[in-house]
């Protein structure tokens, strides 16, 4: 993701996108009075989005995340992989979506809201998913709770955002990007919903594991799924479940190296239909 | 401001001080693998692995307490995952979130007690780590001071103003002020990220960083690298061993 990002960038990216990412980490400062005597701040990956641009956000986010590991002991550093994922890229994505589909209407304020919500709340979701398939358990009156808490914080992101998109257009209305004109409505919307299911589902699954097989007997497709369940390495919990913590890693390193593969295979295989 | 520490620690020039940061990071990332792939004999593991730390902070001169306090910073997130875990009945759990999340910031202390960060991210570019999120996190961690202390003189210059957090009324208001404070403060960073480029284009700037002492493993680093590594690594064999 950041080699591709370099690629598309210039040099004058670099400083850019290193002080936003120190404005951010300022802008974290500044509180803002919610309700009775509490306060909260923003996160920044919407706002990151809509002024630099998605790609640029997510490397100016990957930084924060980085130097917070590294120099501020925020975060952890056993956490920095994950929480890469579920804040710099798919919080940003989940916060640009909604403003790449209707950023440009009339309800341009009301995408905001969502873009910054969004990229909360499956920053959110992700983490707590991560945890429960980890296999913290947590009871469902403090996971309820801690779900409450994330959505109120999104909100909250949300209203942030606006307000400061707003704010920002009155000082000088060239840093809020337009989205793209021309943009295809029906991918984005695919890439929104598929987004919003992958968290629900992922949340979902964790809470109740067993779900999903129960599901597979009652329908009668037990058989069928049990086939793709042992696809090479797809359940490794039901393989390696007895082997020692090296066959796990190693099970685990295998599969990433799979999906690698794939997912290498696709891109060829696109852009060699798109080149063609 | 308080980090301004773990910069004073790592100008030191002990033995670990000088090591090569390529080394270290390599010798994190054996620790912190041994660390959180453990599951069996855990808490004497991390007895064992908290007495390795404390003898590499010994060794660097580091102040061991400020140190261990710095490492504390994780711990209100991962309790509270790990006081919920107690409640749900599975305390073995939580006890082992929090000690590995403690035990990893304190490794990464002392690695970042020890190497300057403009060394570590030097390390990270010659181990192929992409050189512009490496650059970004340069800048992001240079200007951070430069840009906090802006907001705080916006406070001020509010605060001189007569401005106070009651007297903006209540509710929307106050809400707006802050969201104006910040688009103000979003502007004037834009502004001064601009104004660096343009600076460090006039004094030559290519795309790349340079630094002005060339990295070169030694001999020495060879030998840290070894045993850094092996350590935690055997320690954690031995330990499963006997248990």
């Amino acid at each position: 993701m950041a080699r591709r990002a370099q690629r598309g960038f210039d040099d004058a990216k670099v400083p850019l996108l290193g002080v936003m990412g120190a404005f951010v980490f300022a802008a974290q400062m500044i509180n803002f009075p919610v309700g009775i005597g509490t306060t909260g701040h923003l996160v920044g990956g919407a706002l990151l989005a809509y002024t630099l641009g998605p790609s640029a956000a997510v490397v100016t986010m990957s930084a924060i995340l980085a130097i917070q590991a590294l120099v501020f002991q925020d975060g952890g550093i056993l956490a920095l992989g994950p929480n890469t994922i579920n804040m710099a890229v798919l919080g940003v994505l989940a916060a640009y979506l909604p403003y790449h589909l209707w950023g440009s209407g009339r309800s341009r304020r009301l995408a905001i809201f969502a873009g910054g919500t969004l990229s909360v709340l499956v920053s959110a979701a992700l983490a707590l998913a991560e945890l429960l398939i980890s296999g913290v358990r947590i009871s469902n009156p403090v996971l309820g709770v801690s779900l409450a808490l994330f959505a109120a914080s999104a909100v909250l992101e949300g209203a942030i955002t606006v307000a400061v998109i707003e704010a920002l257009e009155k000082i000088q209305p060239g840093f809020v990007r337009k989205p793209r004109e021309g943009r295809s409505f029906a991918l984005g919307a695919a890439g929104l919903a598929a987004l919003l299911l992958a968290t629900v589902g992922v949340l979902f699954a964790s809470t109740s594991p067993d779900g999903i097989q129960r599901l597979g007997e009652q329908t009668g497709i037990a058989s069928h799924a049990r086939a793709l369940l042992a696809t090479p390495l797809a359940g490794y919990q039901a393989a390696f479940v007895h082997a020692g913590w090296p066959g796990k890693a190693l099970a685990g390193v295998a599969g990433l190296t799979l999906i690698f593969g794939a997912c290498l295979l696709i891109g060829r295989a696109i852009a060699r239909r798109r080149s063609a | 401001m308080h980090h301004l520490v773990l910069e004073r620690w790592s100008r030191g020039a002990t033995f670990l001080h000088r090591r090569d940061p390529r080394a270290k990071i390599v010798a994190l990332l054996v620790f912190l693998a041994s660390l959180a792939t453990a599951q069996r004999a855990l808490s004497e593991l991390a007895a064992a692995l908290f007495l390795l730390l404390l003898g590499a902070l010994l060794w660097a001169r580091i102040p061991v307490w400020a140190a261990l306090a710095r490492a504390a910073i994780v711990l209100p997130f991962t309790l509270v995952f790990a006081v919920g875990c107690w409640i749900s009945g599975d305390p073995a759990r939580g006890a082992a979130l929090a000690v590995k999340s403690y035990l990893s910031a304190l490794a990464v202390i002392a690695m970042a007690a020890t190497t300057p960060l403009p060394a570590l991210l030097r390390g990270l570019e010659l181990m192929r780590a992409p050189l512009f999120l490496l650059n970004v996190a340069q800048f992001l961690y240079r200007y951070l001071f430069v840009i906090s202390e802006e907001a705080q003189h916006m406070g001020k210059a509010a605060a001189s103003r007569g401005a106070s957090v009651g007297g903006l009324g209540t509710g929307g208001r106050r809400f707006r002020a802050a969201a104006g404070a910040l688009a103000v403060l979003f502007a004037r960073s834009y502004g001064r990220a601009q104004e660096i480029h343009r600076a460090m284009l006039a004094r030559g700037f290519t795309g790349r960083l340079q630094t002005l002492t060339p990295l070169r493993f030694r001999a020495a680093d060879a030998a840290f690298l070894a045993a850094a590594s092996l350590a935690p690594a055997l320690v954690r064999i031995a330990i499963e061993r006997i248990a």
